[in-house]
This record gives structure tokens, sequence and C-alpha cells, in this order.
């Protein structure tokens, strides 16, 4: 049972293995600790992004606004003196994102696709208000909490893990993580038991939206700087992760493991671009390919949206 | 004759109150541009304006074929990128027919592609074809690394320019498309198909009604009328450009969602997402007439998409 509901197949832990003993061996420097070190620091947002994304698909749900929510919360945070206000504002706009995508979805009955692309749209247009080019400070005292070491453990490895820690905690040890399979595997059915799929369905949102600010906020403190555009690319890339990982977009099968063997397949991939050589522009394109990849691998039932 | 009147006058206010809100909206849109800048509605700027409209309106067009079969199409931003590379960059160093006859091909295989991976393998079609267009995009974005786009062909450049009895060639181009499309959609076989697999797909398929073809054939069609966007825009600016029509795929859901086209449903027929391009092209002009930048057209672009999408929610 706990094997199904996972979603996670041996071609799905397979693959980031594949990547890193292929890289290990034909990428000269690929192991060099400076390297690795590198590959933890750009895996550590997507990762925590597709977290949330596999929380809105376990609903058979999906958030294109995660992208937007990074930019914006990473321009908060490097617009703001003070970092406690800024981090305040950013989760508040994350817990308001999540609120109305998923209003918009379970009580409204909008399409998840169509919802969250208005959101999507709606707060890029907000990000380039709060900041209208790269540029910003972020302050000191974040930028020291994404860079070095901690206990001789390096602090994105630190995100990583208390964001994935929490997560299945979420999942695997309380009644929420129970209702989200339920509401995702039959609607219909979780509701005659007494699911509340209203609230069950938006509270996936707002915890998909909140760990998107997390991840725009870590971003934004690695550079050093906010960027109106820093997050677009997050949007379907944590989407492509989330479905290489084995979580299926219909709902009601996913697991943090499988999130964290498709984030780590996708960063392994990037990295290879650039050992390579190989134009970083490129790199949307091979992306596009995995997803559609990935994608078509989950035959639904219903031809169209 | 009172009484015998007033159900007519009735019957006309229930109908008006049943049209696709991209009429009232318009209506709404020239009274207050006719209050607040008057110079908007004149008779040089308003062709200008519909001109600005014309690939938005074929646009749209492709995209309601899709939508009423229950899909959707937003790969037409990298159909349009790659369309603008094939034109301009002089990379395949071939005549402009040629070039153009290569665009077209590559219309018909996006097509093809999206229709197959959406009718075949079942993907979400608005994964598929933003997938689709990211991977065109990437394409070109590496390769103009390489060469920078250079200038559009003379003779687009002058068709776009090119005026009929005073109203713009694109326009007509658009009015043209606009009149066999209805008509394809209210007498043909295909048009019939295409109601019945949007408000029921499944006793569509059981009826044995082509149900996926008629997919397929809208995504195609979707992604010919792509290139043809491509071709005015590409003629509009003169030169290559890789954020041309970039946010044709957003605009042309919008416009479609408020000119009564819903998924599924096929009501607002070709007239109303006509009118609805027509508004929005007007909105953003009247919107940057009073000093909107970039950030407030996005945020409205976002609200128009979600409200629009809620009116319909609520009423079905």
């Amino acid at each position: 049972m706990t094997a199904l509901r996972s979603g996670i197949r041996r071609t799905t832990l397979a693959l980031p293995v594949v990547l890193f003993a292929l890289l290990a061996l034909a990428a000269p420097g690929f192991l060099a600790p400076q390297n690795l070190a590198n590959i933890i620091g750009q895996i550590t947002a997507l990762l925590i992004v597709s977290l949330g994304q596999m929380l809105v698909a376990l609903v058979a749900g999906i958030d294109l606004s995660v992208g937007s929510v990074m930019s914006l919360a990473g321009s908060l945070v490097a617009t703001q003196a003070d970092p406690l206000l800024g981090i305040g504002l950013a989760l508040l706009l994350g817990l308001l994102v999540g609120v109305v995508n998923g209003l918009g979805v379970a009580v409204a009955g909008i399409h998840p696709l169509i919802m969250t692309l208005a959101t999507a749209t709606f707060l890029q247009g907000l990000a380039y208000l709060v900041l209208p080019i790269p540029g910003g400070e972020v302050p000191a005292s974040l930028r020291s909490l994404v860079n070095g070491t901690l206990w001789g453990v390096p602090q994105p490895l630190l995100w990583c893990a208390l964001c994935a820690g929490a997560v299945a905690l979420l999942l695997h040890h309380t009644r929420l993580g129970l209702h989200l399979f339920a509401v995702g595997a039959q609607a219909r059915s979780a509701q005659l038991n007494g699911v509340p799929v209203v609230a069950v369905t938006v509270s996936a949102y707002v915890a998909c939206s909140l760990l998107a600010v997390v991840a725009g906020i870590y971003l934004a403190a690695r550079v050093a700087s906010g960027d109106p555009t820093m997050g677009a690319s997050f949007g379907l890339e944590s989407v492509t992760a989330v479905a290489l990982g084995g979580v299926q977009l219909t709902g009601g099968v996913g697991s943090v493991l499988g999130v964290v063997t498709g984030a780590l397949s996708l960063g392994l991939m990037t990295n290879g671009i650039n050992l390579f050589g190989i134009s970083p522009f490129l790199r949307g394109a091979l992306t596009g390919v995995l997803l559609l990849a990935a994608v078509c691998a989950q035959r639904r039932k219903v031809v169209g949206l | 004759m009172q009484p015998a009147n007033a159900p007519v006058w009735r019957r006309l206010l229930r109908a008006a109150l049943a049209l696709p809100p991209a009429y009232a909206g318009l209506l709404v849109l020239l009274l207050l541009a006719a209050a607040l800048r008057p110079q908007l509605l004149s008779a040089m700027l308003l062709p200008l304006i519909a001109r600005q409209a014309a690939p938005l309106g074929l646009a749209v067009i492709g995209q309601s074929l899709v939508m009423r079969a229950r899909s959707i199409d937003l790969s037409s931003g990298g159909v349009i990128v790659a369309v603008s590379y094939l034109l301009t960059s002089g990379y395949f160093e071939v005549s402009d027919a040629t070039a153009m006859g290569l665009c077209v091909a590559l219309g018909l295989v996006v097509g093809v592609v999206n229709g197959v991976l959406i009718v075949q393998t079942r993907a979400s079609s608005m994964i598929v074809t933003l997938a689709v267009s990211m991977i065109l995009t990437g394409i070109v974005v590496a390769l103009s690394q390489f060469r920078a786009p250079g200038d559009a062909p003379e003779f687009l450049r002058e068709l776009a320019r090119l005026r009929v009895g005073g109203v713009p060639l694109p326009v007509l181009v658009w009015l043209g498309a606009l009149v066999p499309a209805a008509l394809l959609l209210r007498y043909s076989a295909y048009g019939r198909s295409l109601d019945a697999v949007g408000s029921n797909p499944q006793a569509a398929a059981l009826s044995g009604l082509p149900h996926l073809r008629v997919v397929f054939a809208g995504h195609v069609a979707s992604a010919l009328v792509s290139v043809l966007c491509g071709f005015i825009l590409v003629g509009f600016v003169g030169k290559g450009s890789i954020t041309l029509g970039q946010d044709l795929a957003l605009n042309s859901l919008a416009a479609a969602i408020l000119g009564g086209v819903n998924f599924g449903s096929g009501r607002g027929g070709m007239a109303g997402p006509a009118v609805a391009a027509f508004m929005l092209t007007f909105l953003f002009n009247f919107l940057t007439s009073l000093g909107l930048g970039e950030p407030g057209r996005l945020m409205l672009q976002g609200a128009i998409i979600a409200a629009a999408a809620l009116v319909y929610s609520r009423r079905r």
C-alpha cells in the first residue's frame, strides 16, 4: 500500500544514480568538493519549491504561481532593511496567495492551471512594482544563513533537511497528511467520509506558497540581492522535478523521497550542462524535454487540460 | 400595444445580459475613453489599434477552437519566436518564400507534436504546450547567441503597412479568417462534433464521434494560426526579436474566456472572442495613455483572467 502511495519505482531512484555515475566518469572536476557544494547550493531552492508542488499535486492540483511567489519574496527581503520585517511580509504574502489559490480552486471550481496562471501573472506584476530592476541588498544576517557550514555541514543542506523533514512529518504523522492523500485519491469519497475537502485543499495551496516563499528567501540570500524575475523558471521546473519523482499529477500518489530524487536529477543535469560547456540557454529546452517525457509517462484518463 | 411589446423588450434585455463580458467591457471602455482620452477614438488611432489587435484576434481563433474541445494551447510564444528566427536570422541561406514555407512546416510539426502528445499519451495540454514553447524558446535563444537577428523580409514589412481602402491589411486578414472560422463552426460536421465533444467528451466518444481527432485538429489549426501571427508580428516590428509575441498565449486565453468561450462551452461564437481581442488591445492602449507601466499591465492581465474564469465557473 505504501509502495503504491509513494509512487517510487526503480526508474525513479535509478535516474539520479545513473546521472551521478555518468558525470563522475565523463566530466572532469565533477567530484571536486567545490563542485559538489555548488550542486547542493543550486538544488536547495528547487527542492524546497518542489516539496510544495508535491503537496498540491497530492490533492490533484498544480501551482504555476510558485515562480512568481519566489521572485516576489526575494524582492521583498532585498528591499527591506530589517530582515525580520522582510521575512514577515514575504510569509504573509505566501499565506495570502495560498488562500486565494486554494479558494479559487476548491470553492469557485476554477481549474488549478488557470487559477494559478492568473495569480502568477498578477504577482509577477507586483514583483516588478516592488523591485523594478534587479538590485537591492539582502541583510547580512540572512546571507550568513545560506553560505558556509554549521557543525561541519554545508548550510544549504540543512535548509533541505529541515524542509524535507517538515513535509515528511506533515505527510506521515499528522491528520492533514492523511487527508491530503484521501482527497487526492477520491475527493468525493473523502467528502462522504467526513474529510473537510475544501479546508484540506486550501491548506495544500497555503503550504505550497509558504515553501515557495522559503525558497525565494533562500535564493535571494544566496545571490545577496533581489531580482523580479528570479523565480520565473521554477514554476515548470518544480512540476518537472515532481513528475520525475513519481508524483502523480492526478493526485493521491507521491513521496518526499521521490521529490528529492526528481530535484537531484534536474540539478545534476544542470551541473552537467555547465561542466560540458553547453550553452546555458539550452537548459530550458532540456528541462522542457524532460518535462514532456515525465508527463507523458503518466497516462491519464481525460484528454485535454 | 405596451403589454405585447414588453416581453420583446425583456427578451432583448435578457439576451444582452447573457452576452459574453467582452461586449459590456468594450462599451464601458469606449465610454471611459470618450470621457478621459477622446483622442484614442480618433479616425487616425482606431485603425492603428485594430491593426495592433489583429495578431491577438487571430490567435484567439486558434485558442477558441482548442478550448471548445476542453484543451488549451500555450505554445504560441515559442512558435512565434521560432518564426521570427527563421525569417530574420539568415541562418538558413534561403529565399524569403522558402523561409516562410519552413515556418509553416514548423507550425505543422508543433501542432502535430502537441496533438499527438495530448491525444495519444493523454498528457495535460497546458503542460505539453508550455513545455514545447520552452523547448523552442530555449533552442532559439541558444542559437541567437551566435547570430544576431536581422531585418524582416521586405514584403512582410510592406504588407503590415499596407492599407486597403483605409483599412490596414492585417485587420482584413483577421476579418477574412473570422468569417470562414465562424461558418465552419456553425455549418460543418467538424463544428458540430466540436460542440458535442466539448459539452460531453464521453458521450461524444460513445456516440461514435471522432473525439480524439477533433482535439488533434484543433491543436494543428492553433499552431498554424500562431505561425500566421508570427508573420504579422515580424512584419510589424521589422526585425527579429526573442521577446516577440510572448504575451500572446496568455492574452489569447484571457480573450477567449472574456469572449464567452469556456472549456467545453461553445457560447460566444467567433464574434465574442474577436470583440474581446479588440477590447483587451484597446484596454492596454488606454491604460498606457493613462501612464500605466509594465507592472500594472501584468497585474491587470492576471486579475482579468481570474475574474473571467470566476464569472464562468459561477454561471455553470
